[in-house]
């Protein structure tokens, strides 16, 4: 499998001559970025081929990129944004970072980005690549705001084909017809977008290198998000009351206002 | 059948079973109960028969004679598995309860999981689900103590791991695992030699709750027995012992061959 450029590629145009934040891991890309007026830190998981940890070396978010990502976040200037540029392939399969700990690192991150949010830290989020699983609810989903490229290279599941199958038992042929019968398994952005947590689809000339236009139509709509925080500080659970979720989440809705009927007796 | 009744094992029991054995005795009160049928849609198409709860109890009751929610999930049940039901009853829980807390009638939430993670079924509703949990946990936190209980046969993985994570009190038991990547996966993923799914031993000597207890990442072991995690969860409410920030531990080289590793952080390869 080769690295994916993607995630470097987007930051690097997103984030031009903006000072980098050190201290972080070679595969914590972050750095203070100004768009349109509005201060901004960019924070990106990238492919370090010379990662310490061996299961951790394309991009995934693995023990260094979870506390890394974390101590971006944590340490946000004040009045400023995150954005959080998303191409990550799952999280690291290790028995290393499983002994460590792996779950403790991905929370922290997730915990920062919600305490981040909650604290009226504006947080968007722009898939570019793949989001898989473990590493996407670390790096990314928790943002008010979420946007994607439209490209068939954006893939989002909670678990590689390859394990799907061996875990449910089915052949990978039918798991991809299953996939069109039933939107919640399918792994493409534009079913993803249907269930309400997608705010915008960027068409694009080149996924992995970002043409001029296609900066100036991210850089126009992040502004316009960014013009009102209350956005960017959407819980997730505001998700669900978006328009295209009235349709594809009936569920999760009934049983929360059931819930609430039946929460006192 | 009467040395059966005498056994107070929290692992042997069912998902309802093990949210009554935790609410004081004559208080439970199931919310959307099984005869409700709100199940799973998407099971049946993929050659799975649903089950009326979705494997997912959220009940109403008392802890220690104060306001209580348990919700328990039951791990024989597609191994445990979170769907849009099972995870909106979690999220919608945790809602409810910081709501109470914010009104000033707290109530106590134990989240008793037991589960490999999100349902591949229903991948997408899944990872959303847990994405409100995360948030959800985190803002009750501000106001009360989140406890989980990861004392069943799965233990706790994937999604639900990272979400276990985010609670202020974790109680496992000795037979408990608890990671985020199950042994399958990490298998399927990088192969036998990295992690041998079939050798149990190891599974739990790398993710079991002795460990977890060693390493800090939990406030409690207990043994599989329904007064001690009782006892547990009552002293998590009443002198709370948070856990720790979530920083990196000190841990050895990662460049060290995987056994090295292993004994390095004192666990037998």
């Amino acid at each position: 499998m080769s690295a994916s450029v993607r995630g470097r590629a987007w930051f690097e145009r997103l984030t031009g001559k903006a000072r980098p934040v050190e201290g972080l891991p070679p595969s914590v890309l972050a750095a203070d970025a100004t768009i349109e007026g509005h201060a901004v830190r960019v924070i990106a998981v990238v492919p370090d081929p010379s990662a310490r940890f061996e299961r951790a070396r394309n991009g995934e978010m693995g023990i260094d990129e979870g506390f890394g990502v974390a101590a971006a976040v944590n340490a946000t200037p004040a009045g400023s944004a995150i954005l959080a540029i998303v191409d990550v392939p799952g999280q690291a399969f290790g028995i290393r970072e499983e002994a460590i700990g792996l779950q403790r690192s991905l929370a922290a991150s997730t915990q920062a980005y919600i305490r981040a949010r909650r604290g009226g830290h504006p947080v968007l989020t722009l898939v570019v690549g793949k989001a898989i699983s473990g590493a996407f609810l670390a790096h990314g989903l928790q943002g008010g705001w979420i946007g994607a490229i439209d490209d068939a290279g954006i893939e989002i599941h909670v678990m590689s084909e390859a394990a799907v199958a061996r875990v449910t038992r089915m052949e990978r042929d039918d798991l991809t017809r299953v996939a069109k019968e039933i939107p919640a398994t399918a792994r493409d952005i534009r079913t993803f977008a249907t269930f309400g947590a997608v705010d915008r689809i960027f068409a694009v000339s080149d996924p992995d290198a970002p043409g001029d236009a296609d900066i100036a139509d991210v850089v126009r709509a992040l502004a316009e998000v960014l013009r009102t925080p209350e956005i960017g500080c959407r819980n997730p659970r505001d998700r669900l009351d978006v328009p295209a979720a009235l349709h594809t989440r009936t569920l999760a809705r009934r049983v929360r206002e059931e819930l609430q009927a039946q929460w006192d007796a | 059948m009467t040395t059966m009744l005498l056994t107070e094992s929290f692992a042997e029991r069912g998902a309802r079973e093990r949210a009554r054995a935790l609410l004081d005795p004559q208080t439970f009160r199931e919310l959307i109960g099984p005869f409700e049928r709100i199940a799973s849609p998407y099971l049946a198409a993929q050659g799975v028969v649903p089950q009326s709860d979705d494997g997912t109890v959220v009940a109403r009751g008392t802890i220690g004679g104060v306001r209580a929610c348990v919700v328990a999930t039951d791990g024989r049940f597609l191994g445990g598995s979170i769907g849009e039901i099972g995870g909106a009853k979690i999220a919608g829980a945790l809602e409810l309860a910081r709501r109470d807390a914010q009104r000033g009638t707290p109530t106590r939430m134990v989240l008793a999981l037991d589960t490999g993670g999100i349902r591949l079924q229903e991948a997408n509703l899944g990872i959303l689900a847990v994405s409100e949990i995360c948030d959800a946990i985190v803002a009750l936190r501000e106001l009360m103590p989140v406890v989980a209980v990861i004392a069943g046969r799965v233990g706790v993985y994937g999604g639900l791991s990272l979400s276990t994570a985010l609670c202020s009190e974790i109680i496992v038991s000795e037979g408990a695992r608890v990671g985020l990547n199950g042994p399958d996966v990490v298998e399927t993923e990088s192969g036998i030699e990295e992690m041998d799914s079939s050798d149990r031993p190891l599974i739990w000597r790398v993710t079991g709750g002795r460990l977890r207890l060693r390493q800090g990442f939990a406030t409690e072991l207990v043994s599989d027995d329904v007064p001690a995690i009782r006892d547990a969860i009552a002293r998590a409410f009443e002198t709370p012992n948070e856990l720790g920030p979530l920083v990196a531990q000190v841990f050895p080289d990662p460049r060290l061959a995987r056994d090295d590793f292993l004994r390095a952080m004192e666990i037998q390869p």
